[in-house]
């Protein structure tokens, strides 16, 4: 059952407009990622959401019911705000405890309900701290605690690990999803960082561009990228891509990468002839083939658990692979290698419109 | 460690003093004057060794002055409760008027918004003079002179510019997030004006309500001309003591001693807050 | 191309409120042409170590010297040290190019020459196209690159660059990293980088000083970090994820030694895996602090069981959160693995992956097997 709508949503400051007709719909209980860089107008997608501004045209729905002419202490929405947003003159558990109090909830409901969430979001030894006594943690736990005292049924989370250090995101990142689940609301959940975006999400809508260029699973998004933009947004190092074009003859379609033949599947047979950009997941290429592109490793650098060669060709064209560290016969600086790629992560874009190209 | 020298150190004493005799002596001078008889103080050289009287101060509070002409009626206390009615009701009228729009003008931009606001704010710099006539030919006019209202309607002039601009500051400091998440929580907006601005800018509110508060209680001009002696301030009753048979300075200098101390005294309880209304003031907007 | 020395060095802030001892006797040697990352978090000293190597601060104590010369006593323009400043400090009224080139202006370099490297440099950190343009009217990232590519277009003995990589557009940074590795190596520029981001530490430099608190914990290369950390701070600090770490109990005897985790998981290895010095070491303590790596939990059968709480993947790895006896573990595969959260999961881990440490001091005492 749908819990949330957008239908033809668009947003405009003057003459400078954020997003135009955007169209998404979420699930009672699904989580629905919203990725895009910075300046896409993420938060101001909330904002029109949770009722704290208005769109200049379009429709949201909660529950099937048109919210245009509710204002939004009558939503029945929970928001956590990138910058915590706690009020500082009020101790963690009163903050808690506004959608309560707000609900006219009797003071021991009011107590019981601070209590639950504080323990779920093990800030139970902090609630009489003012917020200004919490570390950058506890503050962001405390936000969502207060998103999530009311039982919402309706979740907007704006970048909430956006301001918290890299270890304190990473172990969020592995709760958060049960949490979510837990609450059973809907939830909003807007990131810049895809991994994020991929750990948490049923679904990840890509805004960019003032639209929504993808709005799919997680896995859909990366390995069925729609454009060629988002391909370039999810997946580290980011995806390799040289301009070239599709030939096809009596061996089959191929393109031309670094003056070498690089055979692609036959299915691009249709698109023969046209000027494309081939794109390439560092991941799916190979350099331990004993025959294909010829290219040397410029650089080696090491990534987490991976390592990264930045390789270049006799022509010119750079690109990245990445293997596991604990590959075997990881080549030096300076080495001679043959490059194959794997067909799972290999793409081909229409080099006009950035569109993906099916088969 | 400090590596100033014993030299630099007195130096330092040595002008802080001089800079402190500077700005305090006329006060102190004052202060002693309003200890004295006419004589002692019109004595020639003046001397620091007298015997203090506080007949100037029973005078002033009785309302009986003896001169050499006779007895004459003071209204002195009458003009310390006007100064009080007037200062109090001023910055009352001008919080409940001016923090709202304080409000409106950090939160909404609207067409003009921001000349409207700078107009308001120049009402501070143009002389009081400029106005005066006109004024008070339409406050004959329209019935309101030598009226309270009339006065604290006046006193807006003065009081309504600080309560903006230093109020203004302070919620512009208050993230708006905050707000909206107490909307979001579901409280209506009179609520969250209540429960959170309001609160959150209560250092700004207070300082604002203090200077206007001590710029009200120091106007002269606008009562001078506009208002009679029943209604008249301390700030123009003073005037009273310069008599037919000659001027009192005793009395002067002892209702001027009078007059600043509530001012004096709020300034020095709440000067923290005054420097930081006052700075906000200047730095925002 | 020369060997810096830094000898003995504090650095002590004073001030009426109390001294802040920010540098803590640092020994530090960097070799000839070699790229060596301060890592650490804020506060940990790093940044004043640059500071007083490139002569912005004063040593308090102690020595540095740059190729044999004495030069914490020189100005910093005596120095002969390039650097890329953290806040970028790119010259307002001087477009990017006149920028990148009035750090070659000093030289003795005939003008082509000066163009051509200032144009070549451009086109490696891709801002050819925005020389023209002036510092406020690009983006933070590009900013970033015009600093660091002003530094380094100079003839230096000794590059300093203070958080040089951080403003970079996510998809430019993987390239960017290896042609500024490459360049680096090429030129046979010693280099010393500050940051916090141990990502971009393990993936430049040839070896990493992890600084906390003032104090240097270790000196080494990423390798070694990783397979030896010297204490818990660097085990957990290096490493995204970060080590899983368990406090355990040791019971060991001739057949086998065994750690009993908290929860009652017991992890057992024939003791043919533990050299014998290290089960003497062993033998004298019964807790340590234990730490698995992530990636060296491996799901399948093992004495670790519990429920998965996440199972997430992210295009090239998948990270497994399981929830062990009320604490949360995780595991990392670089292939595609899928299990459903609550379901049951089994876990296990090679006795050479094993990272004991001492749970009061956190100085390792084995890794591997093999004492610390």
């Amino acid at each position: 059952m749908t819990q949330l709508s957008i239908t033809s949503l668009s947003k405009s400051y003057g003459s400078f407009k954020v997003f135009d007709g955007l169209n998404l719909e979420a699930k009672a209980g699904e989580i629905v990622v919203i990725f895009g860089g910075s300046g896409t107008g993420k938060t101001i997608l909330l904002r029109l959401i949770a009722g704290v501004e208005e769109p200049s045209s379009g429709v949201i729905a909660i529950g099937g019911h048109d919210v245009s002419d509710i204002a939004p202490e009558h939503r029945g929405v929970g928001m956590a705000f990138q910058n915590f947003a706690l009020f500082p003159h009020l101790s963690a558990a009163e903050n808690i405890a506004t959608p309560l109090r707000a609900a006219g909830a009797a003071e021991d409901k009011v107590k019981a309900g601070v209590n639950k969430v504080a323990k779920l979001l093990k800030i139970d030894h902090v609630l009489t701290h003012a917020p200004r006594e919490l570390s950058n943690g506890q503050k962001q736990r405390t936000a969502l605690a207060r998103a999530l005292a009311a039982e919402p049924q309706i979740l907007l989370l704006d970048d909430p690990l956006r301001n918290v250090d890299a270890k304190l995101r990473f172990e969020m990142r592995l709760e958060l999803p049960r949490l979510l689940r837990q609450s059973g609301a809907t939830v909003l959940y807007v990131t810049q960082d895809y991994k994020e975006a991929m750990a948490l999400a049923d679904r990840i809508a890509v805004l960019a561009g003032g639209k929504f260029v993808q709005t799919a699973t997680p896995e859909d998004i990366y390995m069925r990228p729609a454009t060629l933009g988002v391909a370039r947004l999810f997946g580290d190092p980011s995806i390799n891509t040289a301009e070239t074009s599709l030939e096809a003859d009596g061996a089959g379609v191929h393109v031309t990468l670094g003056g070498t033949r690089v055979q692609v599947a036959a299915d691009y047979k249709a698109h023969a002839g046209e000027a494309v950009t081939f794109g390439v997941r560092p991941e799916s290429v190979d350099v331990s083939a004993d025959s294909g592109l010829a290219a040397e490793v410029v650089a080696v650098t090491p990534l987490n658990e991976r390592t990264v060669l930045l390789l270049q060709t006799p022509s010119g064209w750079e690109f990245l692979a990445s293997l596991p560290s604990s590959a075997a016969d990881i080549p030096e600086p300076g080495a001679k290698v043959f490059a194959r790629f794997a067909e799972a992560g290999t793409h081909i874009f229409d080099r006009q419109t950035g569109e993906r190209l099916h088969g | 460690m400090d590596h100033t020298s014993t030299f630099e150190k007195t130096l330092r004493g040595v002008l802080i003093t001089l800079v402190l005799v500077f700005f305090l002596f006329p006060i102190v001078w004052i202060f002693l004057m309003s200890l004295q008889t006419n004589e002692t103080i019109l004595r020639i050289p003046p001397s620091l060794a007298f015997t203090p009287i506080i007949d100037n101060y029973t005078a002033l509070i009785t309302g009986q002055l003896r001169t050499a002409a006779g007895s004459l009626q003071l209204n002195f206390m009458q003009n310390m409760f006007n100064s009080v009615l007037l200062s109090v009701c001023s910055v009352a009228v001008s919080l409940v008027l001016g923090v709202p729009a304080a409000y409106a003008f950090a939160r909404f931009k609207f067409r003009l918004g921001e000349d409207i606001a700078f107009t308001l704010l120049s009402f501070r710099f143009a002389p009081a003079l400029l106005v005066l006539l006109p004024l008070s030919l339409y406050f004959k006019s329209l019935g309101l002179t030598n009226t309270y209202v009339g006065l604290i309607w006046v006193y807006q002039l003065i009081c309504l510019p600080l309560i903006l601009w230093i109020v203004r500051g302070y919620f512009e400091d208050i993230s708006p997030d905050i707000e909206h998440a107490y909307r979001i929580a579901g409280n209506s907006w009179w609520q969250t004006f209540r429960k959170i601005s309001i609160p959150l800018a209560k250092p700004g509110i207070a300082a604002a309500g203090l200077l206007a508060f001590i710029f009200a209680w120091n106007n002269f001009v606008f009562a001078l001309i506009l208002a009679s002696a029943d209604k008249q301030p301390v700030t123009v009753g003073a005037l009273a003591f310069v008599t037919a048979s000659g001027i009192q300075y005793g009395q002067i200098a002892a209702a001027i001693i009078i007059s600043i101390t509530p001012t004096l005294a709020l300034a020095l309880y709440a000067q923290r807050y005054l420097v930081e209304g006052l700075s906000m003031g200047a730095v925002k907007g | 191309m020369a060997e810096l020395i830094i000898n003995k060095v504090d650095k002590i802030y004073r001030s009426r409120k109390g001294d802040v001892h920010a540098v803590k006797a640092l020994d530090l040697t960097v070799k000839p042409g070699e790229i060596v990352a301060l890592l650490g978090s804020s506060g940990c000293g790093k940044t004043s170590t640059l500071r007083m190597i490139a002569g912005f601060e004063d040593v308090t104590n102690g020595t540095i010297s740059l190729g044999g010369k004495a030069i914490h006593t020189l100005a910093p323009a005596a120095r002969g040290v390039a650097m890329a400043f953290e806040a970028y400090s790119l010259y307002p009224p001087l477009t990017i190019g006149e920028n990148m080139s009035f750090a070659l202006k000093a030289s003795k370099l005939p003008q082509a020459e000066q163009e051509k490297r200032v144009k070549a440099m451009a086109e490696m950190l891709e801002i050819a196209d925005i020389l023209n343009k002036y510092p406020s009217s690009v983006s933070g990232g590009q900013q970033q690159r015009a600093s660091l590519g002003r530094a380094l277009v100079r003839d230096a003995g000794l590059y300093l660059l203070d958080e040089p990589m951080g403003q970079l557009e996510p998809q430019l940074r993987a390239v960017l990293r290896g042609r500024i590795k490459h360049y680096l190596r090429e030129h046979k520029c010693t280099t010393i980088l500050v940051t916090h981001d141990q990502t971009e530490a393990n993936a430049l430099a040839d070896r990493i000083a992890v600084m906390e608190g003032g104090v240097l914990q270790q000196y080494a290369t990423p390798a070694e970090l990783k397979a030896r950390p010297a204490n818990l701070f660097t085990g957990t600090f290096i490493g995204e994820p970060p080590m899983n770490v368990f406090n355990a109990e040791v019971k060991s005897n001739a057949e086998q030694v065994s750690f009993v985790v908290e929860g009652g998981t017991t992890l057992s290895y024939p003791a043919a895996q533990m050299s014998e010095s290290l089960r003497q070491a062993l033998g004298k303590t019964s807790r340590i602090a234990l730490g698995i790596r992530p990636h060296a939990l491996h799901l399948g059968e093992g004495p670790v069981k519990g429920k998965v709480v996440a199972c997430q993947w992210l295009g090239d790895q998948t990270h497994v959160a399981v929830d062990v006896a009320g604490r949360t573990v995780v595991s990392v595969s670089q292939e595609r693995v899928s299990r459903a959260p609550g379901s049951d999961v089994a876990l296990n881990v090679a006795a050479r992956d094993l990272h004991l440490f001492d749970p009061a001091s956190g100085n390792a005492i084995a890794h591997g097997g093999q004492p610390a």
